[in-house]
């Protein structure tokens, strides 16, 4: 008998909670043999990452996975071996006392959002305890060896290896997204929430030596890029040139294709949580809008992961990092920040895909929970 | 019901028909403007003591565990004896006072508080504060007196307490038990 997982997922904004658990769920299908629900309360979601994905239908097959609604009111179904409730999303009651009721123990996770701070290896795999018999514990994905590591399909290394040694690829699959490659441009992606830096960003790129061909899917940040350009509704395949830069429009596109889109630019601005892990498995310098919490609980976040990140740099390209991703964060100038990171750009190169390198050395996140589950047992 | 980011340090939760004390809460914020609680717990009928987690807004039954003023009476192995005003005598061993086993010592006057689970006394509180004597500690390297500078001082019973580096061997010194740090210096008990 296949392990059965059910994934629980409530979409609360953006395509980070979706984006995290479609990719966890077909990982776990594809990787690890085990059979995958997943649950979602907003298909509408999934269909922009997945557009074969019907967002009307109760139940649906998509790349091994069994998709199904999340039904209001809960329609009984019997509990799968293992649940994850993936960002504290709250279970339906009715499903919580079928899992109580199942004569086989049934293994409950919480899997949290990413964080490098140090309390994370305190907490990650501690139980819960619950007052209904069942055994929960708290899953924290990481950077650490401590932690439950980070969502890395296991050929994903050697997939972007041998697409970046390969420039007709490259050339391809830009190509394909409507994008001309630019002899000798600075290749920069951007997806963020909107940003009031982005400005002093664009101006300083226009304004520069060398061409800037910005990439930018369809998103948030676009609004703010229509402010800075002076036009009309920007939409997919747009294409507007300001002195040097040179910005194009990209449609929303897949998981698979916005990993190509990572390894083909120089240069990524990502955000939250799972488009930030995915820039790193790129190997390049990168540029992270974290989202943003009360009471500024994100700077917490932000600098821990800056803690760590920059381990091994030199004090020139730490600051120049640090530098570039507070004033971002912030909403600060960029142009002076912009220029100190040019100054230091082939250490952060190297960096970068040594930093890769290092976290690809830990399990991945779907390997480390099945590795749970198996010690639960 | 409370929430476990309102159940606080010394309170009792029912998990599963057992009482636990927490001993410790950390509140922390975890993504997307939502937050846990890491608790340590100890269990009131067993001793055992494990560390767990909860989502911030996760649902405990706090429980109202009945106390009994006592005061500490004597050693005898492997029972630490407390006695009420009525004399009855109420033994615990060492796991069951592990919160406040560094400030247990011979001869202690603290009035303390018995606490009760279905009629079984499962552990004792201490007062908040508490009057402790120092046996031993180093000279003031300094001679500092702004209380800003800190150094090791022994207990009679061995406990290690960071107390202000003008504190001197045989000074009276205030504890928070909560925290078990040193607050001031203190006159001897009368």
């Amino acid at each position: 008998m296949r392990v059965t997982w059910d994934i629980f997922c409530s979409v609360v904004d953006n395509y980070g909670d979706i984006g995290v658990t479609w990719r966890l769920a077909r990982q776990l299908a594809a990787e690890h043999g085990v059979t995958v629900r997943l649950w979602l309360d907003d298909l509408g979601a999934l269909v922009r990452l997945c557009p074969q994905a019907d967002r009307h239908a109760a139940q649906q097959w998509r790349q091994g996975v069994e998709v199904r609604q999340w039904p209001l009111p809960w329609q009984p179904v019997q509990s799968a071996d293992v649940v994850i409730e993936a960002f504290a999303c709250e279970l339906p009651a009715a499903y919580v006392a079928a899992m109580a009721a199942r004569p086989q123990k049934v293994l409950w996770l919480n899997l949290e959002y990413l964080s490098a701070e140090d309390w994370v290896e305190g907490c990650h795999g501690l139980p819960s305890l619950q007052s209904n018999g069942l055994q929960k514990f708290f899953f924290f994905p990481g950077f650490t060896a401590g932690s439950g590591g980070l969502l890395r399909e296991r050929d994903l290394l050697d997939q972007r290896r041998a697409f970046q040694a390969d420039p007709l690829a490259r050339t391809a699959f830009l190509q394909g997204l409507g994008v001309a490659p630019i002899a000798e441009a600075r290749l920069v992606s951007l997806f963020a929430y909107e940003n009031r830096a982005l400005a002093s960003w664009l101006e300083v790129l226009a304004a520069d030596t060398r061409v800037t061909q910005l990439l930018v899917p369809e998103g948030r940040i676009v609004a703010d890029l229509q402010a800075w350009l002076g036009c009309a509704a920007l939409v997919a395949g747009d294409r507007q040139r300001r002195g040097q830069l040179h910005v194009e429009v990209l449609p929303f596109v897949e998981q698979d294709q916005y990993d190509r889109l990572l390894w083909s630019c120089d240069f990524n601005a990502v955000r939250g949580e799972d488009s930030f892990v995915r820039a790193q498995w790129a190997g390049r310098p990168l540029l992270w809008h974290i989202y943003g919490q009360e009471e500024d609980a994100h700077w917490d976040k932000l600098e821990a992961f800056l803690a760590l990140y920059t381990q091994g740099l030199s004090p020139a390209a730490s600051a120049a990092l640090e530098g570039l991703w507070r004033a971002w964060n912030a909403g600060d100038a960029m142009g002076a920040r912009w220029q100190a990171l040019l100054q230091v750009w082939p250490e952060l190169a190297e960096h970068a895909e040594r930093w890769c390198l290092q976290r690809a050395s830990q399990a991945d996140l779907a390997e480390a929970l099945v590795e749970f589950y198996q010690n639960w047992l | 019901m409370k929430t476990a980011q309102e159940m606080k340090p010394n309170s009792v939760a029912l998990i599963d028909g057992q009482p636990w004390l927490i001993q410790k809460a950390e509140f922390t914020k975890s993504g997307r403007n939502s937050a846990i609680v890491k608790m340590k717990l100890r269990n009131l009928l067993t001793g055992s003591s494990t560390e767990t987690v909860y989502k911030a807004d996760d649902k405990l039954e706090p429980v109202i565990l009945d106390r009994v003023a006592v005061t500490y009476s004597y050693y005898s192995e492997p029972n630490y004896v407390f006695m009420d005003d009525e004399f009855n005598q109420y033994e615990l061993n060492k796991d069951d006072l592990e919160s406040v086993m560094p400030f247990i010592v011979d001869g202690m006057t603290d009035i303390c508080e018995a606490v009760f689970f279905e009629g079984k006394v499962v552990s004792v509180d201490l007062p908040t504060t508490i009057v402790r004597q120092i046996t031993y500690t180093e000279g003031s390297a300094r001679g500092d007196t702004s209380g800003k500078v800190m150094k090791t001082a022994r207990l009679s019973n061995g406990t290690e307490v960071k107390v202000a580096d003008f504190c001197n061997i045989d000074d009276w010194i205030e504890i928070d038990t909560r925290t078990g740090e040193y607050k001031s210096r203190a006159k001897a008990p009368v």
